[in-house]
């Protein structure tokens, strides 16, 4: 970690106009809670509350704002040439990468594992037998992996936005939907396995669609290999070129 | 500086994208002064510039900083100090909290940044903006702030790209001053540019740089006589052209003149005397002059006179 780069990539990020948006977001989900809590049907509260938090928190919420923040904390900086002055410097890349994938993945956990909480205990009622923790538990666990996954994507490709995009729309939106195979490698999935295992809430009040154990190993390689990933391609960046 | 810490070298460098060649076998040595970097845009001073920085791989040859390769080796940024081309800087930071998170990245503790920042800031005479955050700034002024936050650390290789783009005359001279000031004391200093007159001001030896090859290198007195020495041509607009041609025709430097059209265009051998003596002569004969034009003083034919010598 390196408290500088920190600094630079929070206030970098917090004074994006995006960032602003994402709390809209997060707004959204506390304001459909609440119009819930307002027309007060408490038999429904646990379900409607999982369902609110696996939709619109994890489904939502969560992977939109670690695809801006995770793609920004880094690739901003590529695109317009400021990151010259983070490498020009006599640190390992290593040290840069991590800083970053901190800094990305604090500010995701803030700005979804906020809100959730608070749609979640306003939808609840309350804690909901550990519902809402288990969810905002879990949200924080996902925010770390896609902050990772995007932050590598960004060092691999410039159209990393566009292709999160994709990948949270078609591959978790539509085929982990259709085809169960695709769901072990779906962030979405695993984040609700987590959530299913740290809620501990009956099955009829949510249940996930892929098990804690396959969740967790599949979680880490992809933390780890798209670390890896990153570190890797930012040891050999390269200034886009001028043609000659 | 002497123990070699501030030497730059390429050894038979290239380096290509797809097909396209951008930087064709170079080979050069720097170990201190000025060296200015001149050429026409694209020719591949940013790409000769990047791969010393170490952000590009050379596809084949050597680069080299104090002796060590420069692609993959973050530890020579300790002796380097770089002024990118591209304008972007944190708009958020103030140029001391941008001087001072440099001097910071460099390894220095917080109190040593914060006075390393202080003195860079000052040797760009950027004191008056410093609180300022960078958005307000001019492009001039973010010029300043970029080079104050190369020289924190107080490098032993200066690399600027394009330096002086957006500085008014002023602060280029300034500028001028303190590269020159910093060579004196032993660094070694390249920069690029695609404007003669900044590179016949500044640098004491010169690498011209047309289409990825080295053209020419050496002093700057030798390659300014070699672009001088080829033939110029003016065209020239008077209140009577045909007796201005007979009056420049007795000038030793004219090599020809002609009217065409209406218009005179006159061949000199030698720019310099040519361009001195041509107001003298048409006030002697009572001619007014209107408008005196080179035709082909563009950088690239200079620099295409040089490619075929």
């Amino acid at each position: 970690m390196n408290s500088v780069i920190a600094g630079i990539t929070l206030r970098q990020l917090v004074s994006r106009r995006r960032t602003v948006l994402l709390l809209l977001l997060g707004l959204v989900l506390i304001v459909v809670a609440l119009v819930f809590r307002l027309a007060g049907d408490e038999a429904r509260a646990m379900h409607f509350t999982a369902g609110l938090l696996s939709s619109l928190g994890v489904g939502t919420l969560m992977p939109l704002v670690a695809l801006i923040l995770g793609t920004g904390a880094i690739g901003a900086e590529i695109d317009d040439g400021t990151a010259v002055f983070l490498l020009s410097k006599p640190l390992s890349r290593r040290s840069v990468v991590l800083t970053k994938l901190v800094v990305a993945a604090a500010c995701a956990i803030a700005l979804t594992s906020g809100p959730m909480l608070v749609a979640g205990v306003l939808g609840a009622g309350g804690l909901g037998d550990g519902l809402v923790l288990g969810f905002v538990a879990a949200a924080a666990i996902g925010s770390v992996l896609y902050a990772a996954i995007f932050l590598a994507l960004s060092l691999v490709t410039s159209r990393a936005l566009v292709l999160g995009l994709a990948y949270v729309l078609i591959w978790e939106g539509l085929l982990a939907g259709l085809f169960a195979g695709t769901r072990t490698f779906s962030i979405r999935q695993q984040t609700l396995a987590f959530a299913d295992a740290l809620a501990g809430v009956p099955k009829a009040v949510f249940e996930a669609k892929l098990d804690v154990a396959t969740a967790t190993v599949v979680a880490v390689i992809l933390l780890v290999g798209a670390t890896l990933i990153a570190i890797r391609r930012l040891s050999s960046f390269e200034i886009a070129g001028e043609t000659a | 500086m002497a123990d070699g810490s501030a030497t730059v070298e390429l050894t038979n460098v290239s380096r290509w994208y797809g097909n396209v060649v951008a930087v064709n076998d170079i080979s050069f040595r720097l170990d201190g002064g000025v060296t200015g970097l001149l050429g026409p845009n694209g020719a591949g001073k940013s790409t000769i510039l990047h791969m010393l920085a170490g952000f590009l791989a050379p596809s084949s040859g050597s680069v080299t900083i104090g002796g060590a390769p420069s692609w993959r080796h973050p530890e020579m940024y300790r002796r380097i100090g770089l002024v990118p081309e591209r304008e972007a800087v944190y708009p958020f930071l103030t140029g001391r909290e941008f001087a001072r998170a440099n001097a910071r990245l460099q390894g220095m503790t917080p109190a040593a940044a914060e006075a390393a920042a202080t003195r860079a800031i000052a040797l760009v005479e950027l004191e008056d903006a410093a609180d300022r955050p960078i958005g307000t700034y001019s492009k001039g002024m973010r010029q300043r702030a970029k080079v104050a936050a190369a020289l924190v650390h107080d490098p032993s290789i200066l690399l600027l790209d394009e330096p002086f783009n957006g500085m008014d005359p002023r602060q280029r001279l300034h500028m001028m001053d303190l590269l020159r000031s910093m060579a004196a004391e032993g660094r070694t200093i390249l920069f690029s540019s695609h404007i003669l007159e900044e590179v016949e001001r500044l640098a004491g030896r010169v690498l011209v740089i047309v289409a990825g090859r080295l053209a020419a290198s050496g002093d700057f007195r030798e390659i300014r006589r070699l672009m001088t020495d080829r033939p110029h041509t003016f065209t020239v607009r008077s209140s009577d052209d045909r007796a201005l041609a007979a009056a420049l025709l007795t000038l030793p430097t004219i090599a020809g003149a002609a009217l065409d059209g209406g218009l005179l265009t006159v061949r000199s051998t030698d720019f310099g005397a040519f361009s001195r003596a041509v107001s003298g002569v048409a006030r002697r004969a009572g001619i007014s002059l209107h408008e005196l034009l080179p035709t082909d003083e563009s950088l690239e034919s200079v620099f295409s006179y040089l490619v075929r010598r």
